[in-house]
């Protein structure tokens, strides 16, 4: 019995002794080495390069209702509520259905498309009221109506809070 | 002949120095894109994909190219016919939406442009009850492709 596993072993010792190349260790060796120091010469840190040119550059604090991208908002500012400017606190869901209006960028002196949309399904925030309605118009015109309940394509229509997202550069005539 | 001639050549003339009696139509997306995003974007969302009850634009809106009543749905609805756009601006906001949104729906052919002057008339008609007309203007598209599909 342990003739016939010391004659395995041999075979299989010679067999790999005879094909697999003798530089095939270093050869993988320095593969892992050079892959090893190219790593971080990849563009892993994208996001701190330059700024696309439809982002405008900030000023001000997004929790204060005089921040410029609040000029038409009218509700709690999510910036408060645990949300940002750009996002909504946990647990509460997006309208995609939202009020547009124009801001005027005092940092870069462009008006920017603003869309204010609505946090919903909690309780209203209750925190940073803010009602600045610039545009807003009666609600015979619905579309440009800013009292009325945007949690229109949510599971929940319950409030809870206002974002206010740049979506674009006003175009100018 | 002469005069005849003289006539074409101010003709001429008045088309080279007045390009925009020409290009009264002419596109301009970044004002298009503007207009959807003011006064169509808010309900219909940004790719047009709408929401619940909101109507979808993409790959839908070009069924209604399929059919003259269907073709004229799209200016007689609230949205399109009340608008506070000018009659040029809402002809290049639907026509950017239709190249942009339509996608699988627009008509193997293609279609024909809205021009000011076509959104101009069929605005004036703005439609009082929509969603059973949409609906009989669907239905009846869908039986004309089915017309289409059986010759």
């Amino acid at each position: 019995m342990m003739s016939f596993i010391d004659r395995l072993l041999e075979q299989r010792a010679r067999s790999a002794a005879q094909q697999a190349p003798r530089r095939g260790m270093l050869k993988a060796l320095g593969g892992v080495l050079v892959g090893a120091s190219t790593l971080p010469l990849l563009p892993v840190a994208r996001a701190a390069g330059p700024e696309p040119t439809s982002r405008p550059q900030e000023s001000g604090s997004e929790t204060d209702c005089d921040y410029w991208r609040y000029c038409a908002i009218d509700g709690f500012l999510c910036s408060c509520c645990g949300g940002s400017a750009n996002s909504c606190p946990p647990g509460t869901e997006m309208s995609p259905v939202t009020w547009i209006g124009t801001c005027h960028n005092p940092a870069d002196g462009r008006n920017y498309v603003i869309s204010y949309n609505d946090c919903c399904g909690k309780p209203g925030c209750g925190a940073c009221l803010c009602q600045r309605d610039e545009g807003d118009r009666p609600p015979y015109r619905p579309d440009k109506t800013n009292d009325i309940n945007w949690c229109l394509g949510t599971s929940s229509a319950a409030y809870h809070c206002s974002a206010a997202v740049v979506v674009g550069v006003a175009f100018e005539e | 002949m002469a005069r005849a001639m003289i006539k074409g050549l101010m003709l001429a003339v008045m088309v080279a120095i007045c390009p925009g009696l020409a290009a009264d139509d002419a596109m301009n997306p970044e004002r298009a894109k503007y207009h959807y995003q003011m006064f169509c974007q808010g309900c219909h969302t940004p790719d047009g994909a709408g929401a619940n009850a909101i109507p979808p634009l993409k790959d839908f809106m070009g069924y209604f190219l399929r059919s003259q009543r269907g073709r004229e749905f799209m200016v007689r609805v609230p949205g399109s016919a009340l608008s506070t756009l000018d009659d040029a601006e809402l002809a290049e906001v639907l026509n950017w939406s239709i190249d942009n949104f339509a996608g699988v729906s627009l008509p193997a052919a293609g279609y024909v442009p809205y021009t000011s002057q076509e959104v101009a008339v069929l605005r004036a008609q703005p439609l009082q009850e929509i969603e059973n007309h949409r609906a009989s203007v669907l239905a009846e598209i869908a039986a004309l492709e089915a017309q289409g599909a059986e010759s």
